[in-house]
């Protein structure tokens, strides 16, 4: 057991460190061969140690690898925890990387940085694998901070294009002023727990007061609304998008913006203690859900669309979350990693065949050429809606009768409106990409298939992304073991009819309706001058809300100027000048005092009779002072000084 | 009627000789080759003096595994006393020198390799080394300093440039008016207590409670400025940076290394006892010698424009900086020295190996001397690997973990904490801060200027040589993997200290 902890765990680091050694070669496929080959093997291991917890219903495996720190009472090893949710953060985690990988051979196959993408890529694997093995705090924040870097390294993986570096130092700088709120919450576990373990940790919380956990709550819950991109911290996830798709697949979609939902379902001993914390947790994720989702529908930018649709359903993930529903939360996290790596992968097969353009209005007409492709996003998008039988069906629905089952009917409102706009957006980009008139044609594109293999990966997501449903009854059961998990069931069958039925219709709604106004030979490339493009709601919601424009404005400007201040005038005039005239006193004395170095042979014999005279002269002073020290005291008494 | 004096030979315990002997045979056999047929490539010699060496280091070797078995042996009549100090001193003496000689194969020819003589000084030398640290008795360490010292100067010599003449007969000059301070200073104390020796000094003074206290202090001060000369402490350092500049940088580093760990065993076994009486002139002596030394000589290195001097200056800072083991006088401090130095050997050695490879016969218009800064601008574009290494050594010197010098800083400045010297270890540690600036200063010249016109790169690897490089590479890796070593290094250190009760 520990042996394939311990593949699962080092296999991708291993394959990052592979990769990392051609780094400045030329592009070698190997590389990219093996890279997914070790990811797979960390796949196999983790699909291993499922089997046996879930067949052979094994206790958890828990291993101390070595000691990290041991001083005083602080005692924080590394050590690694697989139990029932990590083990299926750990399937999620591997299996979308695995695909990943594997397309990505296909999907890099152009670009000069092939073998640096693998290692980051690898390297990415193996920091989210801490994040989710790890028994404490502490692994778990290396492992953040691994995800945070790495992510960093890819988003700005191109980075000649000033617009990739932005997005990537912006994702980076907001992840570190919500990592900033989780080390203070760390902090404060430690502080009044004494421990970092989660084990221990939690059992210290049952006997702390409300307040101190609550602070707990809100301050570890601030890290998640950083990694997981929620409102006001949210402006990184759309512009994360700069970076390669694959990358957008598996951190911005399926494993690493879920990390904060992981920190939540996992702290949920923390949480079931603190249900006013849950509750604004759950209302921020509703928030969220609709907030990302009117984003959504306007963008003119495919992966974007796909993003703010990340963002929604994350919302969906902490709404249930923060409703003590920790079991739902889990298996939306895992089904939406299936079906959003699939719709990112589909649209990089798009973004293949249109030579990089994003703008779907001037696609359309697609599926003649992109047979495939159409229709695993098409299911993608269909199970992102929740249409039965579809995996987002079971998870999202799931959702929506917890929050009526908890009597959260505003929450349950707003969720139930957002599934509709989910529903639409998605297929407005359906229907744009691949409906109607071929509007490509003006730019003169051939657009094609993408390589076979890459399809051929891509199955398994798709064939996930259809059955994932009929996991929900197994997963239930495995995870009651570890989470205080209920299944949620309205009391009223006919109350719980209508609510399946009516949900389906709405969405269903929602979608014709995208495909009437979206999918006819009507559509144009916008040129800003319709109706619609003027309307003020249109405007808020294509510049998000004017909050990019916000941040610039009201925060990053006037914080410019305070550092230009405190450069200039703090730390020029005074820290740098006192510096300076230290370093100039010193360098002005040895300029001064060199002289005594002439080179004259005279002059330095001189120097050594000069040492040895003051040497012997003080031996005689002292020498004279210690034999007459009587009589010296005695004049000195004298003198009435001693 | 003289009675015939018999002598066992058990009790002269030959053996205590062997380990000076086997360089001084080595000697005389170059020089009988070299009698026999004239004209032979320097690599014999290099070879046969490695050879002697090696067999040197393993008597030494041997003579620390019988100080581990019996403790402290003392032979041919009781002058030579093999201690742990004697037997730390002589591994560095002899590794050092192991280091040392293959550098003579540079790709160049220079004049001082062509005569087979320089051989057979170099291990009448080291010969001479050896027996200044093993024994207590101030003749024989006299004749030991002065067989060495003699054959120094003639190495210098044979440079033979201008500069190096100048160097040795300065050197020369000043190293005679030091040896008179030193038989000066031996002189008193033989007046004071009718020994030599400097155990039995420590007795006789300690028996009568240091009544004569002026003349023990008039004698300390000989003392004093003979070794500092020796260990170019200010104001008797004068010599020392046209000594390294005139010298070949080889040979420059070779002496920034090997005469002052004799001189730190001597002074050490001669100033301890002082210190541990109490005397407080010693200490307040001491204390000002150390600090002028390491705080002067850091700010002459700064205005430096040539390397080789800087590390000259910085040669000197060092030595003051491990001076202040003498001073504190615990045996941690003691242990701290020998770990310093035993570093100090391979990051100094290295950095003046790197130097010596870029040595030209000639020199461009645009450098003032022979290593000047803006000889290394713009290293890195075309000698990058060299560049790095050459940083590395700098990053070592200036003491940056986790590059070895970083260790030994970090156990003297402890060790005087430890001691109680909590200002002389700010000191220490303030001083280590300006030492940076100078080593950066090259750092920033190599990485972030550029290349003067016309200099190619070539000039940095001129010299360079498999053997050159095998130097330069075992530099740099005890330079980088100190840190697996510092512990069991530490740990022999301080058992051979400790057991010889320093």
């Amino acid at each position: 057991m520990e042996t394939l902890l311990y593949i699962a765990l080092f296999a991708p680091l291993v394959s990052s460190m592979f990769s990392a050694l051609f780094t400045t070669t030329p592009k070698k496929t190997f590389v990219g061969v093996i890279a997914s080959l070790l990811i797979f093997t960390s796949f196999v291991s983790s699909s291993l140690l499922l089997a046996l917890i879930v067949v052979n219903g094994s206790a958890p495996v828990h291993v101390e690898m070595m000691t990290w720190m041991a001083t005083g009472d602080l005692y924080i090893p590394f050590g690694f925890i697989v139990d029932e949710v990590s083990v299926t953060m750990m399937m999620v985690v591997t299996l979308v990387s695995t695909i990943v990988h594997i397309y990505s051979i296909g999907y890099m196959d152009h670009d000069k940085g092939f073998n640096r993408f693998f290692a980051w890529l690898s390297a990415f694997v193996f920091s989210m694998m801490v994040l989710v093995m790890s028994d404490n705090y502490a692994g778990l924040f290396i492992g953040w901070e691994g995800v945070g870097l790495c992510s960093w390294g890819l988003i700005g993986f191109w980075f000649h294009k000033e617009s990739a570096t932005w997005a990537a130092n912006e994702a980076f700088i907001m992840n570190r002023i919500a990592d900033l709120g989780m080390l203070i919450g760390i902090f404060l576990v430690y502080w009044n727990t004494g421990t970092l373990q989660y084990e221990g940790a939690f059992e210290a919380f049952q006997t702390l007061d409300t307040a101190t956990l609550t602070w707990i709550g809100i301050f570890l819950f601030i890290g998640a609304m950083g990694k997981s991109a929620q409102f006001p911290l949210h402006t990184w996830l759309a512009d994360a998008m700069e970076g390669p798709t694959p990358v957008s697949a598996l951190i911005h979609a399926a494993t690493m913006v879920t990390a904060g939902v992981y920190l939540v379902i996992r702290s949920n001993e923390l949480y079931s203690l603190i249900p006013n914390v849950g509750l604004f947790i759950a209302s921020l994720g509703a928030f969220v859900a609709l907030f990302a989702a009117s984003m959504a529908l306007v963008n003119r930018d495919m992966k974007r669309i796909i993003a703010y649709s990340t963002l929604s359903q994350l919302g969906y993930m902490f709404a249930a979350a923060g409703l003590g529903a920790y079991w739902v939360a889990l298996f939306h996290l895992m089904a939406h990693a299936f079906f959003k790596a699939l719709l990112f992968l589909g649209a990089g097969n798009v973004m293949h065949a249109m030579h990089d353009e994003l703008d779907p209005f001037k696609m359309g007409g697609l599926k003649k050429v992109m047979k495939w492709t159409w229709i695993m996003m098409t299911i993608a998008s269909l199970a992102l809606a929740g249409i039965f039988p579809f995996a987002g069906f079971f998870s999202k629905d799931t959702i929506l009768e917890a929050a009526f089952a908890e009597h959260h009917f505003v929450i349950y409102g707003v969720l139930l409106f957002t599934a509709g706009l989910t529903a639409f957006y998605s297929f407005r980009l359906v229907a744009l990409i691949f409906h109607g008139e071929e509007r490509y044609k003006i730019f003169g594109i051939h657009p094609h298939e993408a390589y076979r293999f890459m399809l051929v990966a891509m199955s398994p997501l798709l064939i996930l992304a259809m059955i994932a449903g009929v996991l929900q009854e197994p997963f239930f059961h495995m995870i009651e073991e570890i989470l205080s998990a209920h299944e949620y069931h309205i009391h009223s069958h006919t109350t719980l009819w209508i609510m399946l039925v009516g949900t389906q219709v709405f969405v269903a709604l929602a979608i014709l309706y995208a495909y009437k106004k979206y999918a006819n030979a009507f559509i144009k490339v916008p040129d800003g001058t319709s109706a619609i493009e003027n309307s003020f709601a249109y405007k808020l919601l294509y510049n998000q809300y004017y909050i990019p424009y916000f941040y610039e404005e009201y925060l990053v400007k006037p914080y410019k100027e305070i550092s230009d201040m405190f450069w200039n005038k703090v730390d020029m005039k005074i820290v740098d000048a006192s510096v300076d005239g230290i370093a100039g006193i010193i360098y002005g004395t040895g300029e001064k005092t060199r002289a005594m170095q002439s080179g004259n042979l005279s002059t330095m014999l001189k120097w050594m009779v000069v040492g040895l005279v003051v040497l012997l002269s003080l031996a005689v002073v002292f020498g004279l002072a210690a034999r007459y020290s009587d009589s010296i005291t005695v004049i000195l008494s004298g003198l009435g000084v001693m | 009627m003289l009675s015939p004096i018999n002598v066992s030979m058990e009790s002269l315990n030959l053996m205590t000789l062997a380990p000076m002997l086997i360089p001084v045979v080595g000697a005389l056999l170059i020089l009988v080759i070299d009698i026999i047929k004239g004209g032979l490539h320097k690599s014999l010699y290099v070879v046969l003096s490695l050879l002697f060496l090696a067999m040197d280091f393993v008597a030494v070797a041997d003579s620390s595994g019988v100080f581990m078995a019996n403790g402290t042996t003392l032979g041919l009549f009781d002058v030579m006393l093999i201690d742990g100090l004697a037997i730390l001193a002589q591994f560095i003496i002899v590794g050092a020198s192991m280091l040392f000689i293959p550098l003579a194969m540079t790709h160049k020819r220079f004049h001082e390799f062509s005569y087979p003589e320089f051989f057979a000084l170099f291990l009448f030398m080291i010969a001479g080394f050896q027996f200044m640290v093993a024994t207590d008795n101030l003749i024989l360490v006299f004749v030991g300093l002065e067989t060495s010292s003699l054959a120094l100067y003639t190495l210098i010599a044979m440079h033979n440039r201008d500069k190096s003449f100048e160097a040795a007969v300065k050197y020369f000059t000043m190293g005679a008016l030091a040896a008179g301070f030193f038989s000066f200073g031996a002189m008193v104390f033989y007046a004071l207590t009718g020994s030599v020796e400097i155990n039995k000094i420590a007795l006789v003074l300690a028996a009568n409670g240091y009544a004569d206290m002026g003349f023990v202090l008039i004698g300390v001060a000989f003392f004093l400025a003979a070794f500092g000369f020796k260990l170019s402490l200010i104001p008797f350092h004068t010599w020392a940076p046209d000594v390294y500049e005139g010298s070949s940088a080889a040979m420059a580093g070779y002496m920034s290394i090997v005469p002052k760990i004799a001189a730190f065993v001597v002074a050490m076994r001669f100033f301890e006892f002082l210190v541990h009486s109490g005397i407080v002139w010693l200490d307040v002596v001491l204390y000002i010698v150390v600090v002028i030394t390491m705080t002067a000589s850091n700010m002459w290195a700064l205005v430096q424009t040539d390397v080789k001097r800087m590390l000259a200056y910085s040669s000197i800072s060092h030595a003051g900086f491990v001076m202040a083991a003498i001073l504190i006088g615990t045996t941690q401090a003691n242990a701290a020295l020998f770990l310093y130095w035993i570093l100090f050997s391979f990051t100094n050695l290295g950095s003046f190996s790197m130097l010596w490879v870029s040595r030209q016969k000639h020199l461009p218009d645009y450098q003032s001397s022979d290593h000047s800064y803006n000889k290394f601008a713009g290293m890195i574009k075309t000698a990058p690997i060299a560049s790095v290494i050459m940083a590395l050594f700098m990053l070592s010197l200036a003491g940056l973990p986790p590059f070895a010098l970083f260790w030994g800083k970090l156990y003297m400045i402890s060790s005087a904490v430890t001691g109680g010297y909590t200002i002389l270890a700010l000191i220490m540690a303030l001083n280590s801060a300006i030492a940076g600036y100078y080593y950066l200063k090259l750092i920033v010249y190599m990485f972030m200027k550029e290349p003067v016109q016309g200099n190619d790169g070539h000039v940095y690897v001129a010299n360079a040589t498999l053997a050159l490089k095998t130097i330069i590479g075992i530099a740099a890796i005890g330079t980088i993997f100190a840190f697996v070593a510092i512990n069991p290094i530490l740990e022999f250190v301080t058992a051979f200290v400790y057991n010889s009760g320093y």
